[in-house]
């Protein structure tokens, strides 16, 4: 949102600093080795996308048969189902259809068994509000840690490189929360250390210094992104687009592409998170939530064709959000605040091809929790089967307190 | 048990000279912290002279005398579209052949970044940032071209100093905010919830509500809406539902179309009111001016000022401005990354070369610190604790601005200046060079370490002279260093 005519590039920030200090301290060394640290347990990544605002899982993923509900849908949305044609059918799912902003990503990983989804998911302790449910989401079920889950995830993996885990944005989500180090990265173009020549070193170990017992987020971080410079040097230098993936333009489809550079690195990247916004969709959702959707998918379609079959066998996507919307559509021709939602899975190691979990056929509001989609399928059963089976972590205990582990069989071992 | 004393000197001179290191005890550059972006060499002479009471006095009055945007002669004058009607910024717009352009919310955007950077009224600022984040509305937003503005003037500013109460009464009637919640949409034979649920929830009494609450305000305030011709708030009691409503414990019969006003403005002020919203605001406001962690006695102590005053604003600061844990706890805080942006700016007295580029440049450096003002998207408003704001990258972005500041790379918008006066007078060598730098900038000596860290950047031994010494050429970014450094990110 905030780019316009006034964003001036980092071009133009550097310009003038780079010669400051050039002739001077000549006898300083610049040092450019690159640690890449060590290899990660089992070279597998899984990237966390959260949708913000909640997203209309129905509209995403719609029932388009009788049996699944479509026909009560039409009498409660009837501005948000789309109609006959308008969807592209899933085959074998009894009657579920992606809305056609999913396309692209439907073309690249259905058929190969790379793209399965969960509706109806949720938890008991999620409320209607965004800020509760995101948070309960992000802090794995848990209301008395204030670490999110996946820096437990990152706890029960063990050490790891500097770019074990990484944050899309300018800040790190709820769920990345706690002491295991992290990057947050808003562009791996602007990821640098101010300041060239013979002074770069000597001002990366005085501050270095200057942050020595300091503690707090600070005395973690400062270390954390000064250790990372030299890679993601190496990183950039080395970004190139492959097999003529074509990316839209926008937020998502940047970080992908950053991304991308960053698996194919090899730096040991095991977790990473992006975040998607604008899903509160309030008001003329249709037109809304479909161009929306439309960029993300476009975005994550390029993500993938970039990466190639290979490569993306080890990358595990899952798409979440903190609640599905209300069933029945609001004055506005948007949806209110729900409960049920949607989680898609794309990449590696899925049992794909299909919709997995529980699901009660919508036939009238009896079927409803409130008006809502009721939550028939835990999130945290899904996060915890994907995190358990393609990064190895063993207990869940501590990643979900009080979670009964139920897996729902989306995942593959390896 | 924090001790709140009767007056704001006896709790600066009774309470524990502490502060967390690296940063010392500092009442002078510990106030310029809190109650405003950070110090500058002028406000720190102002309190020398006057004593930080009178210098606190002297902000709230300068809050009444530069309301709005008035607090810099140079900003205000570009703040020219501030004042105008949506339907009056609309006809500006057609008359610029660009009737849908961004111009006035940019101009608000520029203009309280140049207002938090020179203005005088610094409080006010403060204050105004805080309940900006705390009833947020998202700028820029398309469908809030000719509208955000007036939620800054009409509700923020014109209420800063004075009644929560009527903050609130005014910004349930903003156009802005009505569209930003989709009240404007919301009508009896269709309800909209949005606005509903965060007035509960965010703007008063918190996660204390239930999903009949939510529906029974979002039935109680239908008929307030948007007029498609002026762009401004009216009234619509034919889409308003009646029907009587109980709010956590407030009633109403709502038996009038024109409850959506009459009964509407009851429930404001019953939650406006309410000991919830009271301790939530207090809450937030210790965490915005103390500590990431503020003790239960203290937000305590805080609410019970803001009800007994009536829901007044100053109150609770005054309670905090007489409380040990404030004066206690200096270093406690990260500054924010626009905090952090604009007390560089401050500290390093840069004045603009050029108002509009200067201003152009500070929205950019806060943009890319994810940090631009009102640019928030989600109604909750910036998070104010600093685990909220871990970010490798914004770290790096700031060590840029600092030296990009430092070695006055943007001459375009920002004034050259000699940095040389940053000494405070002519060192007697390298090491004398960087304690008066440390003391300049960060209002104390430097940890001996944090001197011996910088010694070292400068390749020198602390006994070389002026003459042969390295900060030649070096100056800039030995500046900017300290700035990067812990005694400029805590606050």
């Amino acid at each position: 949102m905030p780019f316009g005519e006034n964003n001036l590039t980092r071009r133009r920030f550097l310009a003038g600093i780079g010669a400051l200090g050039a002739s001077v301290v000549g006898s300083q060394v610049v040092t450019t080795k690159i640690a890449l640290g060590a290899a990660p347990s089992n070279g597998n990544t899984v990237i966390v996308i959260f949708l913000r605002g909640g997203a209309d899982g129905l509209r995403i993923l719609s029932p388009q048969s009788a049996s699944l509900g479509v026909n009560y849908l039409r009498t409660v949305r009837p501005a948000l189902v789309p109609g006959d044609g308008e969807a592209i059918g899933l085959d074998g799912t009894g009657g579920w259809a992606l809305n056609k902003a999913m396309a692209p990503l439907h073309q690249l990983l259905w058929a190969t068994g790379e793209m399965a989804f969960v509706p109806a998911v949720s938890n008991p302790g999620v409320s209607r509000s965004h800020f509760q449910a995101q948070q309960f989401v992000e802090q794995g079920g848990s209301t008395t840690v204030s670490t999110g889950w996946l820096d437990r995830v990152l706890t029960q993996l063990g050490p790891g490189t500097t770019f074990r885990a990484l944050a899309d944005g300018f800040t790190l989500p709820m769920s990345m929360a706690g002491n295991e180090a992290k990057i947050a990265m808003s562009s791996l173009a602007d990821f640098d250390f101010p300041g060239t020549g013979a002074i770069r070193t000597p001002a990366m170990t005085a501050l270095s210094a200057l942050y020595r017992g300091i503690g707090g987020p600070l005395g973690e971080d400062v270390p954390t992104a000064l250790s990372a410079v030299a890679t993601a040097a190496a990183i950039r230098a080395a970004v190139t687009v492959q097999n003529a993936a074509v990316y839209p333009t926008g937020p998502t489809a940047a970080a992908l592409k950053d991304l991308v550079a960053i698996l194919r690195a090899e730096v040991g990247l095991q977790v990473a998170t992006l975040d998607v916004s604008s899903w509160d969709t309030h008001t003329t959702e249709a037109n809304g939530l479909d161009a929306l959707l439309s960029n993300t998918a476009q975005a994550l379609a390029a993500f993938f064709t970039d990466l190639g079959p290979t490569r993306r066998s080890r990358v595990t996507v899952v798409v979440q959000s903190e609640f599905g919307r209300r069933v029945a559509m609001n004055a506005s021709a948007g949806t209110d605040h729900g409960h049920g939602g949607l989680v898609w899975l794309l990449g590696g190691g899925l049992v794909g091809k299909t919709v997995h979990g529980k699901w009660t056929p919508l036939t009238s509001a009896a079927d409803l929790d409130a008006g809502d989609v009721a939550g028939l399928n835990d999130p945290f059963n899904i996060c915890g089967e994907v995190v358990q089976k393609r990064l190895g972590v063993g207990s869940l205990a501590t990643v979900f307190p009080g979670l009964s582990y139920t897996p729902l069989g989306l995942a593959r071992t390896g | 048990m924090t001790t709140i004393y009767p007056t704001i000197a006896d709790a600066i001179e009774k309470s524990a000279k502490t502060a967390k290191a690296p940063l010392a005890w500092n009442p002078t550059d510990h106030v310029l912290s809190r109650l405003a972006f950070g110090p500058t060499p002028a406000a720190r002479t102002e309190i020398a002279r006057n004593g930080i009471p009178a210098w606190i006095s002297a902000q709230i009055a300068a809050g009444h005398t530069y309301a709005g945007y008035t607090g810099d002669p140079l900003v205000a004058a570009q703040a020219t579209r501030l004042g105008l009607s949506p339907a009056d910024s609309f006809t500006l717009l057609k008359l610029g052949g660009n009737k849908y352009g961004w111009d006035v919310m940019t101009q608000l955007t520029q203009t309280t970044l140049g207002l938090q950077v020179w203005s005088k009224a610094q409080l006010y600022e403060v204050l105004v940032d805080f309940f900006t984040n705390h009833l947020n509305v998202v700028c820029p937003r398309g469908d809030l071209w000719v509208t955000r503005h007036t939620f800054d003037r009409d509700v923020i500013r014109a209420h800063a100093m004075g009644s929560f109460t009527d903050m609130l009464l005014a910004s349930a009637r903003n156009p802005a905010m009505l569209l930003y919640l989709d009240l404007a949409q919301s009508t009896k034979s269709a309800v909209n919830e949005n606005y509903a649920r965060e007035l509960l929830e965010l703007h008063t009494v918190g996660l204390v509500y239930s999903e009949a609450d939510v529906k029974n305000v979002a039935k109680l305030l239908t008929g307030r809406t948007v007029s498609s011709r002026t762009f401004d708030y009216t009234y619509n009691p034919a889409i308003h539902g009646t029907g009587g409503v109980t709010v956590l414990g407030f009633r109403h019969p709502n038996s009038s179309t024109a409850d959506g006003e009459v009964g509407g403005d009851a429930l404001l002020r019953y939650l406006a009111a309410h000991p919830s919203t009271a301790k939530r605001l207090a809450r937030k406001l210790c965490i915005r001016l103390v500590s990431d962690r503020p003790s239960h006695a203290l937000v305590t102590a805080v609410a019970t000022a803001y009800l007994g005053s009536g829901t007044q604003i100053l109150p609770m600061l005054d309670t905090i401005l007489r409380s040990e844990e404030f004066w206690a706890s200096r270093g406690h805080k990260v500054r924010r990354p626009a905090e952090n942006v604009i007390a560089t700016m401050r500290i390093l007295e840069v004045r603009p070369a050029s108002i509009g580029a200067a201003l152009k440049y500070l929205q950019t450096m806060t943009q890319q610190v994810g940090n631009q003002p009102l640019a928030w998207g989600p109604p909750d408003g910036y998070p104010d604790v600093a685990t909220a704001w871990r970010s490798a990258s914004t770290l790096l972005m700031l060590w840029l601005h600092h030296l990009g500041l430092a070695a006055d790379s943007w001459t375009n918008a920002f004034a050259k200046s000699n940095k040389t006066t940053l000494y405070g007078g002519t060192p007697a060598n390298s090491g004398d060079a960087i304690a008066r730098l440390g003391v300049r900038l960060t209002g104390a000596p430097l940890p001996t370490a944090h001197a011996a860290a910088l010694q070292t950047f400068l390749a020198e031994s602390a006994t070389t002279p002026m003459a042969r010494s390295t900060l030649h050429a070096l100056l800039p970014a030995l500046v900017a260093l300290i700035l990067d450094g812990p005694s400029h990110a805590l606050r």
